[in-house]
């Protein structure tokens, strides 16, 4: 086994690729509607591309209790009107607010997802379509980031200046591009933000405080979620693109104890989808469905 | 739905399309939480979606003791649970409102218990703004309901299509709530029906109670914005985490109002799919 510098493709991905070149045998991850699917609008299957990085994520940034949350506001996010204890990671002040853990978990979707297209391209691909990202913990703070799909290549004398990337499957891809929407990239957005506990919080969240909203917990919720949508639709636009559609969207929230006897909250919130372009020409899609009454 | 993709462009289009595109441009952009069926629907139906709007409220349940042996509603907890989807519902209407939107559709109303502690949960509505095409409807109302606020609709995307299909507009998501503890047996009660097949009248009574006070809350609700009728109305009984014998009975729907006098759909084909799903 050689020695790899982290540059390019791993060596054994590299000899995939020349072995993929010398052969005429073409694989796919796709169903059988899916590849039928792409075959409609004009799409051949070319291979199954994969791109992964293991990343060691040991810093974290200095959460603390966001006591000093304020200085959260500064830069970033602010649209929605930060108040004083809430920090997302995006806004960013120092190593406040978890900043460098959102940088690396960017950085591992972002080096899988550009692994799986330098594949892609390598073949010749066009697109990868029915992308999945998924991400496994390998104990120690250790996490493996997998970016999974078919590429295929257009029947077209046009070829795009980069692989497109979808999380759709082939059969989605095909209803899009009939209706004159073409996918463009992968997009996600993440943030984790973390709140102080203050009395307030305290007394709405006791047994005893009946019927309450709990402002704080509202607060860092929603600005976490804000967040993350915020940064879905920047990375979205950055691609030139006039839409997106999201797949799926999760929140976790976990307490954290950054002194005796006192629980603080932090909460991750995540955003993924698909960035569309549309190439007809009139003002709405030429969707032609059908209603028609399944027999079953 | 067989046409020849080269004949309609695809995907020499597409593909000059994606080469065209340069990172960086400013474009205005859409965001939606509709899966690609509904999508498409929406825009056949005459809307373009605007951006995924979403509302949120971090709520603490109150609590409320049940007699043991009496069927009651538990009127604090009603109140909370209603109150807390409410509160999630108009600011999710507030970022619709912002982006000027006609309504909002596919909204989906969920509870998660997180780890703040039980009595606390998240209340959250998701949607999709979306604004009409052709801003005048049939009936010249326009598409926001009496209320002056966007419409909301838990329709799928295909629902939705259908209902503007045939001639009927959402008004607005309609709810009614009621938490309700069922009496528990009393014990000389439950030895007299040892080994009978009988009705425990009690219990029929205290379900029928709980269930008539949700439906007649939403019936209610869709009174204020003068609809015709529901549709979609799901009852749900949710026990969430308060034990067998006090269980949350949730009615809602969408209602809607008509656009025009006939209400007619084209004939649908019959098809006989080859796949299971």
């Amino acid at each position: 086994m050689t020695e790899w510098d982290g540059h390019g493709l791993p060596p054994v991905a590299a000899e995939r690729m020349r072995r993929f070149a010398s052969s005429g045998l073409r694989t796919s991850l796709l169903t059988v509607p899916g590849a039928a699917g792409v075959k409609s609008v004009g799409f051949d299957p070319v291979g199954e591309v994969m791109g992964c990085i293991v990343q060691h994520m040991g810093w974290s940034g200095f959460g603390g209790c966001g006591y000093f949350g304020g200085v959260g506001a500064l830069g970033g996010f602010s649209g929605y009107g930060l108040g004083g204890g809430t920090v997302t990671s995006s806004g960013r002040a120092g190593f406040v607010g978890f900043g460098p853990y959102v940088d690396a978990l960017y950085h591992g979707y972002g080096t899988a997802l550009a692994r799986m297209t330098e594949e892609a391209t390598a073949m010749g691909a066009d697109g990868v379509v029915g992308v999945r990202l998924s991400v496994s913990d390998l104990g120690n703070d250790n996490r493996e980031f997998v970016a999974l799909g078919s590429a295929v290549r257009s029947q077209s004398r046009h070829r795009p200046a980069r692989v497109f990337t979808t999380d759709l499957a082939g059969q989605d891809v095909a209803k899009l591009l009939q209706a004159g929407w073409v996918p463009c990239a992968i997009a996600y957005g993440i943030s984790v933000a973390v709140r102080h506990d203050d009395w307030r919080t305290q007394r709405q969240s006791s047994w005893g405080a009946g019927n309450t909203e709990v402002s704080g917990y509202t607060e860092l919720v929603a600005h976490v979620r804000a967040d993350a949508r915020y940064r879905f639709d920047q990375q979205a636009r950055s691609t030139g693109a006039q839409g997106a559609i999201v797949s799926s969207m999760g929140l976790q929230i976990r307490g954290i104890e950054p002194s005796e006897n006192h629980r603080d909250h932090v909460a991750e919130s995540t955003v993924f989808g698909t960035a569309l372009a549309s190439f007809h020409r009139g003002s709405t899609a030429p969707t032609r469905s059908l209603t028609i009454l399944p027999l079953r | 739905m067989t046409a020849d993709p080269t004949a309609l462009g695809i995907p020499e289009d597409a593909m000059r399309r994606l080469a065209e595109m340069r990172p960086g441009q400013s474009t205005s952009l859409f965001t939606s939480d509709l899966s690609v069926n509904e999508f498409l629907l929406v825009r056949e139906a005459g809307f373009r979606p605007l951006g995924l709007v979403l509302g949120t409220s971090i709520y603490h349940v109150g609590f409320q003791m049940g007699r043991w042996n009496s069927n009651q509603e538990l009127t604090v907890l009603s109140q909370a649970m209603y109150h807390a989807r409410e509160l999630a519902m108009t600011r999710m209407e507030a970022e619709a409102d912002q982006l000027g939107a006609d309504g909002i559709v596919g909204v989906r109303l969920e509870i998660e218990f997180k780890e703040f502690g039980s009595d606390i949960a998240e209340f959250i509505a998701v949607g999709t703004a979306v604004a009409a095409d052709d801003q005048q409807t049939p009936d010249g109302q326009g598409w926001r309901n009496n209320q002056g606020q966007p419409f909301t609709s838990d329709l799928s995307g295909q629902d939705f299509w259908t209902l503007i299909q045939a001639g009927y507009a959402p008004l607005g998501m309609v709810m009614g709530s009621c938490v309700y503890h069922i009496a528990h047996q009393r014990f000389w009660q439950a030895l007299g029906n040892v080994g009978q097949n009988v009705e425990l009248p009690q219990f029929t009574e205290a379900l029928y109670d709980a269930r008539e006070l949700a439906m007649s809350r939403m019936q209610a609700e869709a009174e204020q914005l003068a609809a015709e009728g529901i549709v979609g109305v799901q009852l749900l009984s949710l026990g969430h985490r308060w034990g067998g014998h006090t269980t949350e009975f949730f009615a809602i729907g969408t209602a809607v109002r008509p656009l025009r006098a006939d209400h007619v759909i084209a004939k649908p084909q019959l098809v006989l799919p080859l796949t299971d799903s």
